[in-house]
């Protein structure tokens, strides 16, 4: 929960976007990607493309943390298949939108 | 055995935001959920009850809509679920809210029968007070055990271990008893299908209002609340600066964070103390 | 794999505008019908840009315009062209009312509520893992250890569709045939809109938006009045932004292109001051039939809504719900028909995928086919509006002597790099098509 509100006038960062929204997070992750091989990656794209900016980059690994996560598909569709495993959240978890 | 469990319906309070310009929480289109340290409650009966037969009931005391939430854990493999509804419930604290639910356990003993063991989560995302599991045991008079991790069966009485800080205790104690489980401490299974379809078919709910329980309605509700709340302070956020200093030498690194906590005067005396006392 | 208690007629994959549509037809005619949802409650996974085209709704519902969750019937509708902070809009004033605006989670809750009171059972909660084939043909679905059966699965499971993969119906998603969609909705407060907009009482507009909001990315943006809140987002191609963004030429994060365009300096004063409510993305189809399976159906499945491939971006006009819809529809009237004929054999349940082709959605589909591949040229996107803005420019915003139009145009084509012969072709090639 935030106190603070972010100016309005200026570009909002990407978690106080995120921050509007409602999850009720699995305790499993419904998305992975190896950690170790990620050749073939495409790293730039799922970091500036992931509209919940759920790829960010440590070094030169892209790291994943599926919190955030719309369950849009993007990310599947832009990674070979064999270096992703995508999944809807179960038990109705994952992304709540109310206003859409 | 027969297991009850408690829950409560609560809204999303990640979601639930601070308008800077009213002082106030803005909870509209906010959907609610299964107090999230329930479900490590709702696990633990439920493999009591896989482990050693019987049934497990979730209850609640909330307005209608939780039938939402009954229906999750009825997802889980729940029994059965009783849902505690009356206007006259409204606007309760700890103290009415847990005379209702712990009555609500004495009418499941006298309509379905004798239960055995109580359940609860540890606290509430909403109001964490960790109050409901104890008055539960008081009202009732059953033995209570808190911040418990993991439960068995043992020459007749449940063996509880109960997660400390740096231990673990294991207890050995008697049924009834009231049990509150450790958040996080078991993962929730998740709802299935076969489960869900059965709550549809069959609607395994009972609803029961303050008629059915018939108690005096000066003791529940905000008539029978004695605690008042005086005053919410929301703290402030503390605005903080990320810096990001990379330099090719880890080394570096370590130089530069020294050289930026020795910088204010406070964090230099307080990392002097810790460092040599 | 545990069975489940109680055979289904039919089984509904989504409780999605398609899903609903269809489960809502078949409860009524009598059929036993299981929906399986994988949110909490109908709606909790639905995002699309804000409007409907209500006449196939009515098709279904023929007491959509009291009761459905309607904001705003747009009145209004507007296309813009921009470069920078330059605009130029077109504006057109409806005679009648075609589409409204709405929450696409309250539409779908309302659709999977009318199919529930019609007598189809909705189970949420509940994600699909498989659709279970047995000797040839489909006969249920599973869901972690659990397996339903039914004569007829209807899959609506939306635009990933995993489970039409799994089961080796369609090629995995083709980045190029599927756009994102980003979208935040503002809250402007109660009784605004109509002063914001110049709209009157009760009237909405429906806005879209060419040029360079997108960041040179193939796609444009939406703007959609609702009720008390102003639903603004980006639709972008995912082939293309893709390609950029590993060539390096996207070096912000997509919020932060959309927050762009909320801030846009012509733009923003529509929604000044207004609090970001939501936001949040799907994934869209570009459009054409080239996200359409070979097939529509299979021994005991039929596919509908966004999984069939059914949507059409125009790019003045978006229509996915109203497609969903009549896709379900003629779902539920065929299977209706293929029980009557002896069962939902694969010979009677082709009534689906013939009736469908018959119908107007196939027919816009194959109208604007042309559609998905212009989708990919950048030269709709940002040259063009580019070139009117020059053009514009050059005749509004002169100093003493304003060019003639003829020497506008060739300067702004100039500028943006394109020759005489390729405009007239490009744009010979948009008229000849549309």
């Amino acid at each position: 929960m935030s106190t603070q509100a972010s100016p309005l006038d200026k570009p909002l960062k990407l978690e106080d976007l995120l921050q509007r929204n409602i999850w009720d997070v699995d305790e499993d992750p419904h998305i992975e990607i190896p950690m170790d091989d990620q050749e073939g990656l495409r790293k730039r794209a799922l970091v500036h493309l992931c509209p919940a900016g759920c790829y960010t980059m440590i070094g030169d690994k892209v790291l994943f943390s599926y919190e955030g996560c719309f369950e849009c598909g993007l990310c599947r569709v832009i990674t070979p298949e064999d270096k992703i495993r995508w999944e809807y959240p179960k038990s109705g978890k994952g992304i709540q939108y109310r206003f859409t | 055995m027969r297991i009850v469990v408690g829950i409560k319906w609560v809204p999303n309070t990640q979601a639930v935001r601070f308008d800077p310009k009213t002082g106030t929480l803005i909870r509209t289109g906010v959907p609610a959920i299964v107090n999230p340290h329930d479900l490590p409650a709702a696990e633990l009966a439920l493999r009591l009850r896989d482990e050693y037969g019987g049934e497990v009931i979730v209850l609640t005391m909330a307005p209608p809509p939780a039938v939402q939430g009954l229906e999750h854990i009825l997802g889980m493999g729940a029994d059965k679920a009783v849902l505690l509804t009356d206007r006259a419930f409204a606007g309760a604290d700890t103290l009415a809210t847990s005379y209702v639910i712990a009555e609500g356990i004495r009418k499941i003993e006298r309509e379905i029968g004798k239960v055995d063991l109580a359940v609860f989560g540890q606290e509430t995302i909403d109001s964490s007070t960790a109050h409901i599991g104890a008055q539960v045991a008081s009202w009732l008079g059953w033995p209570y055990i808190y911040y418990v991790k993991n439960a068995k069966m043992v020459n007749g009485a449940l063996r509880v271990e109960r997660q400390l800080e740096n231990a673990v205790e294991t207890f050995d104690v008697g049924l009834p008893a009231v049990v509150s489980v450790a958040m996080k401490a078991l993962k929730a299974r998740p709802v299935r299908l076969s489960h869900k379809l059965r709550v549809k078919l069959e609607k395994p709910i009972i609803v029961w209002s303050n008629k059915d329980l018939g108690l005096d309605p000066r003791c529940v509700g905000l008539k029978g609340s004695p605690t008042i709340v005086s005053k919410v302070t929301y703290l402030p956020e503390v605005p903080r600066r990320k810096i990001v200093y990379k330099p090719k030498d880890p080394r570096d690194a370590a130089r530069w964070i020294l050289a930026q906590l020795f910088q204010d005067e406070k964090t230099r005396e307080a990392l002097h103390k810790a460092l040599w006392g | 794999m545990d069975g489940v208690p109680g055979k289904f007629d039919v089984v509904v994959v989504g409780a999605g505008p398609a899903g609903s549509a269809a489960a809502y037809l078949l409860a009524k005619a009598g059929f036993k019908v299981l929906i399986l949802e994988r949110g909490r409650g109908a709606g909790s996974k639905e995002l699309f840009g804000g409007k409907v085209y209500a006449p196939p709704l009515r098709d279904v519902w023929p007491g959509l315009d009291k009761e459905a969750p309607i904001h705003r019937w747009v009145t209004r509708e507007r296309i813009s062209f921009v470069r920078g902070s330059r605009v130029a809009t077109i504006e057109y004033s409806l005679g009648r009312r075609v589409g409204f605006t709405t929450y696409l989670p309250e539409l779908a809750k309302w659709m999977s509520d009318k199919a529930v009171e019609a007598g189809a059972v909705l189970v949420d909660e509940v994600r699909v893992d498989e659709i279970v084939v047995r000797d040839g043909r489909i006969v249920g679905v599973r869901s972690g250890p659990d397996t339903v059966e039914a004569d007829v699965v209807v899959d609506a499971e939306g635009v990933n569709r995993l489970l039409l993969e799994r089961l080796g119906l369609v090629e995995r998603l083709n980045p190029s045939y599927v756009a994102l969609g980003v979208k935040e909705v503002l809250n402007v407060g109660k009784g605004t809109i109509e002063e914001r907009f110049a709209l009157p009482k009760g009237e909405g507009l429906a806005w879209m938006v060419a040029g360079d909001v997108t960041a040179g990315i193939p796609g444009g943006g939406f703007i959609y009045t609702m009720k008390d809140t102003i639903a603004i987002g980006l639709v972008l191609h995912i082939g293309k932004a893709m390609e950029k963004a590993e060539a390096g030429q996207i070096n912000k994060h997509v919020s932060r292109i959309l927050e762009e365009f909320r801030l846009h300096p012509y733009f923003k004063q529509f929604w000044k001051d207004a609090d970001v409510m939501e936001y949040g993305a799907h994934m869209t189809i570009e459009g054409g039939l080239r996200m359409v399976p070979k097939r529509l159906y299979a021994p005991g499945l039929v596919i509908v809504g966004d999984a069939a491939g059914l949507l059409l971006n125009t790019g003045y006009t978006v229509r996915g719900v109203d497609f969903a819809v009549a896709s379900g529809r003629i779902a539920a009237e065929a299977i209706i028909e293929a029980f009557n004929r002896g069962g939902p054999t694969e010979e009677n349940l082709r009534l689906y995928e013939e009736r469908l082709k018959e119908s107007f959605v196939w027919r816009e589909l194959v109208r604007h086919r042309w559609i998905g591949r212009g989708m990919e040229d950048e030269c709709y996107f940002t040259s063009m509006p580019g070139v009117l803005i020059r053009i514009l420019e050059k005749l509004y915003e002169a100093d003493y002597e304003e060019p003639t139009l003829i020497d506008a145009l060739l300067e702004s084509l100039a500028e943006e790099d394109i020759s005489l012969t390729k405009l007239i072709m490009k744009l010979g090639s948009v008229v000849s098509k549309l």
